[in-house]
Parts: structure tokens; C-alpha cells; sequence
């Protein structure tokens, strides 16, 4: 029998107490999904383990009447893909989570626990990186605000400090009526090839006047070391229509902001391609939802 | 060290003690001798070790006992009533839908669920919802078929 000790934390703060305690010798784990992967394969030999799957400040997806989104960091994938509420509110988040590897890994693996693997091909960190999301952790000095934008530091390094947990996500009220979101995935074994796959998340508003695009949030899985926030590549789009001059000019800028990592699917190159090819389709999918029109992608 | 939990398999009540690294997949076959359930990639990929944990699907490869104490999981062993095979059971024989049979608790157990929650499902659903389940011995017409079946009862 192994020297790991388990803990079952009910609150944030246990949870907390329990990563001072162990003194940055205690790993977290929601659903256990990526982290027991870890363990199987040698990679990971725990000496205690902080169960926050049933904490409560970490459950639940709540929706304000302005739009405004909070998820707790030990919510399903499965409860985000069958949220009626999110999926009027923010399309691409149901979108995105009904497309994670299939129902025996969304009825374990998390929101929190895919954000703080920090996969460079995650979903979850590209959809929240376009929607500009908040993340609240809960540490030993009480809580504090991290911008997705800000968390991602370097290959499966975050801004989450040793005794620091994710407590939940918040994402702002659209920013207009006539906002449009969508998200888009390539991979080969549509089921699970996640090791492989490139994503696009696309969070767009539509001036109905001149049909030009403002607001553009941008995230990318699977085009570099972390999940990609491409911030040229949204300037180069902002104030023009989807045509093709300006996926021109898309494609110009993502080839600067993209180093995804070759593997044994695909090769860096093949990754940079499909990643236009899906962005531009995710695109004109979120126009579409803005009240852009056009055909279907 | 040891975690002590209750897990309620197939309906009947375990008081157990388990290590806390321990896997679901291994509780089930080395400590409580339930072989149906089986062991292959550990890597959450091929879905033969699939089991329900509170009546949904999860990779028991990828779950340790410690982390659903107090919950319920049903396995292969589970299927039949009274000595008689499950109408899933009955129509995956019917259909051939079993070669080497390694892959077939796990197929069994992710339809049994789709079942339960869709008694009628369609094509396009059944597939769906078998995506994440692998037969190496090419056999998933007769597999589908076979849940057709049933569906269409
Ligand atoms: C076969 C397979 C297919 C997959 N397909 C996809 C896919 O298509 N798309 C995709 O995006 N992902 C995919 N994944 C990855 C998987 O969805 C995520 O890794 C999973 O959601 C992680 O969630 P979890 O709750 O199981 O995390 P855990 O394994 O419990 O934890 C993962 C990491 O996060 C930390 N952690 C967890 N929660 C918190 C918290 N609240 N605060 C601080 N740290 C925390 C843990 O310490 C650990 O380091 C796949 C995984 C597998 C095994």
C-alpha cells in the first residue's frame, strides 16, 4: 500500500489548510482524470492528495440576468455541455464541452482541473482565453483575481502558487446584443485524439450597421507551448468584415503567433495549417450567431 | 496509507480499506475478484475498463476507490437478473457482436448507461455515445446493431 495520503477537503478554505499543512507536498485532484493518467504511467508518485471534487464554493454554473457567467472549478464537463442557460448565454462553452474526448471523460474530468493541467491543447483554457474569463483562486492570504490572459506562463507552468487552488471562473456580460460565439476542433480520431488536436475559440460582436467585427476574443489549443491568446491575429481582423481579405490578413498574423508542437500525428507545420483552416470556419460560424448571416461553414 | 471507504457494487454493500493511489480498476478486480471488468491502455483511451459510477460511464482506470466513497458502481457482473443475461447481453450474442470479447464489458456497460438514459436512441446517437469505446477486432457494425436492437425493442 502506497505512503499517499487522501483528504476529502468540503470547503475551499479546507482545501486550503490542507496545501499549507502539506507544504507544497500535496497535489490537488477533481476529477483525477489527467493526475491518475500521471500516476499510471510513473509519472507522478503523490505523498497526499486533496479531493475538492465535492468542495462547496467549486460547484455550480450560475448565469445573471445580464449574462454574467460564474462556473465552479469542480464542474463537469458534462454539466457545462448540458447547461440549457450557458448554451443560450455563450454558445461556445456548450459547444466546446459536448466535443471533449466522450462521456466517460466529461462525467469525471473538470473545468478547474483543465484550466490548472494547463494542456497546451486544452479546450477549456482556449474557449476562456477568447471569452476574456476571470479566474478567482482561494490561498492562504483569502482570494484573488488572475485573468485567463494572465495564467498560462510556460509549458504547464501557471500563475497558480503552490498553495493556491482555482475556486471558480467568471466570464463578463456580452459586450452587445450582437455578440456571436463559436468554437472549432480538428482532430483525427474525432473521439480522442486530444494529444493531436487544434482548437479554435471565437468571441466576436457584429456592428449591424456595416456588418464590421469588434470585440474579437481569440483562443487557440494546440499552437504552442500554452493555450494561445493570438492578440495580432485579433487586431488584424478588428473593424473588418469576414472576407477574404481579411482572413488574409488572419492568416498572416496567426502565422506569427503560432508554434505548435509536432507530434506524432502531425507535424508543427500541418498544426499551423489546420489551425487557419479552423479559425477562419470558427469565425464565420460566430458571425453567423452575431446576426452576420452567410452560409453555413 | 489507507483510506477506509464504502463502496456499493452491483448493489451489494463493501466496507473496505484501500490504498490511496489505489485504482478503481484494481479494487474491482484484485480485491473484490470482479475480473469482467477490464484492464488495458490505463490511460482512459479504449474504454474496456469502463464501469458506471452513480449510473454514468467513467474510465475506472482513471478513478481512484478513494475518490467516490460512499458512491455506487455497477459492473459487467451486474447485467443479469436472476441468472438471466440482460436483453443488451442476449442481443450482442444474437448480432455476433463479440470476437475476442476483451472490449465487450466496456461497450456493454457505456450502452447499458445510453440505454437507460435514451431507451431510444437513434443511429446517430448510439454511435455517439459508443465514440469513446475501441474494438480491435473491427467489429462495430454488429456492436451497433446490436444496440439498434434494443432500441428498437
Ligand atoms: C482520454 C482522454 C481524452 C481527453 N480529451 C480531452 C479533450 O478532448 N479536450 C480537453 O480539453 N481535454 C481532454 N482531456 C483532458 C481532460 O479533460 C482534462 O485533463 C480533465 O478535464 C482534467 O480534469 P480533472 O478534474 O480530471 O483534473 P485532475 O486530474 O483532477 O487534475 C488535473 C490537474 O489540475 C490540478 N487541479 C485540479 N483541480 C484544481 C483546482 N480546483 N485548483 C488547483 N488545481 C487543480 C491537479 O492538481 C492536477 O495537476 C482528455 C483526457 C483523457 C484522459
Amino acid at each position: 500500500m502506497s505512503g499517499c495520503r487522501f483528504t476529502v477537503a468540503r470547503t475551499a478554505a479546507e482545501a486550503v489548510a490542507g496545501l499549507a499543512e502539506a507544504d507544497g507536498e500535496a497535489h490537488i485532484i477533481a476529477g483525477g482524470v489527467a493526475l491518475v493518467l500521471l500516476m499510471n504511467e510513473g509519472l507522478l508518485q503523490p505523498s497526499w492528495l486533496i479531493d475538492v471534487s465535492r468542495a462547496a464554493e467549486l460547484q455550480g454554473i450560475d448565469v445573471a440576468d445580464d449574462g454574467a457567467i460564474r462556473i465552479g472549478a469542480a464542474v463537469t464537463h458534462r454539466e457545462v455541455a448540458a447547461s440549457a442557460r450557458l448554451a443560450s448565454v455563450c454558445p461556445m462553452l456548450a459547444e466546446m464541452a459536448a466535443e471533449i474526448a466522450c462521456g466517460r471523460v466529461m462525467n469525471r474530468g473538470t473545468v478547474g482541473g483543465s484550466i490548472c493541467l494547463a494542456d497546451p491543447q486544452g479546450d477549456p483554457p482556449a474557449a476562456l482565453l477568447a471569452l476574456d474569463a476571470t479566474f478567482r483562486l482561494a490561498g492562504p492570504e483569502g482570494g484573488r483575481d488572475v485573468a485567463a490572459r494572465d495564467f498560462f506562463r510556460d509549458l504547464y507552468v501557471t500563475a497558480l502558487t503552490e498553495n493556491e487552488l482555482l475556486q471558480h471562473v467568471r466570464i463578463a456580460p456580452p459586450p452587445t446584443a450582437h455578440r456571436g460565439t463559436a468554437f472549432g476542433k480538428y482532430a483525427a480520431r474525432q473521439a480522442m485524439d486530444y494529444a493531436s488536436t487544434v482548437s479554435a475559440a471565437v468571441s466576436l460582436a457584429r456592428d449591424p450597421a456595416d456588418g464590421s467585427m469588434s470585440d474579437i476574443g481569440l483562443g487557440l489549443g494546440g499552437c504552442g507551448t500554452i493555450p494561445v491568446w493570438p492578440q495580432k491575429t485579433e487586431a488584424a481582423l478588428r473593424g473588418r468584415r469576414p472576407d477574404t481579405e481579411a482572413f488574409a490578413a488572419m492568416r498572416a498574423a496567426l502565422a506569427e503567433e503560432t508554434a505548435p508542437i509536432g507530434d506524432m500525428l502531425y507535424s508543427a507545420d500541418y498544426k499551423r495549417h489546420v489551425a487557419a483552416v479552423i479559425l477562419e470556419r470558427t469565425i464565420k460560424a460566430a458571425y453567423r450567431r452575431a446576426g452576420g448571416g452567410g452560409p453555413d461553414p | 496509507m489507507s483510506v477506509a471507504i464504502r463502496l456499493t457494487v452491483n448493489g451489494e454493500r463493501h466496507d473496505l480499506t484501500v490504498g490511496a493511489t489505489e485504482t478503481l480498476v484494481s479494487v474491482l478486480r484484485d480485491r473484490l475478484g470482479m475480473t469482467g471488468t477490464h484492464k488495458d491502455c490505463c490511460m482512459g483511451i479504449c474504454g474496456s475498463c469502463t464501469v458506471l459510477v452513480d449510473d454514468r460511464p467513467v474510465s475506472s482506470c482513471l478513478l481512484l476507490a478513494a475518490q467516490i466513497d460512499s458512491q455506487s458502481v455497477r459492473t459487467v457482473e451486474g447485467l443479469e437478473r436472476d441468472g438471466s443475461l440482460s436483453p443488451l447481453q442476449e442481443a450482442f450474442l444474437t448480432f455476433g457482436a463479440v470476437q475476442c470479447g476483451y472490449c465487450t464489458p466496456g461497450f456493454l456497460m457505456t450502452a447499458t448507461a445510453l440505454l437507460e438514459e435514451n431507451p431510444r436512441p437513434g443511429r446517430a446517437e448510439i454511435v455517439e455515445a459508443l465514440k469513446g469505446n475501441l474494438c480491435r477486432c473491427t467489429g462495430y457494425k454488429k456492436i451497433v446493431e446490436a444496440v439498434e436492437a434494443v432500441a428498437n425493442g
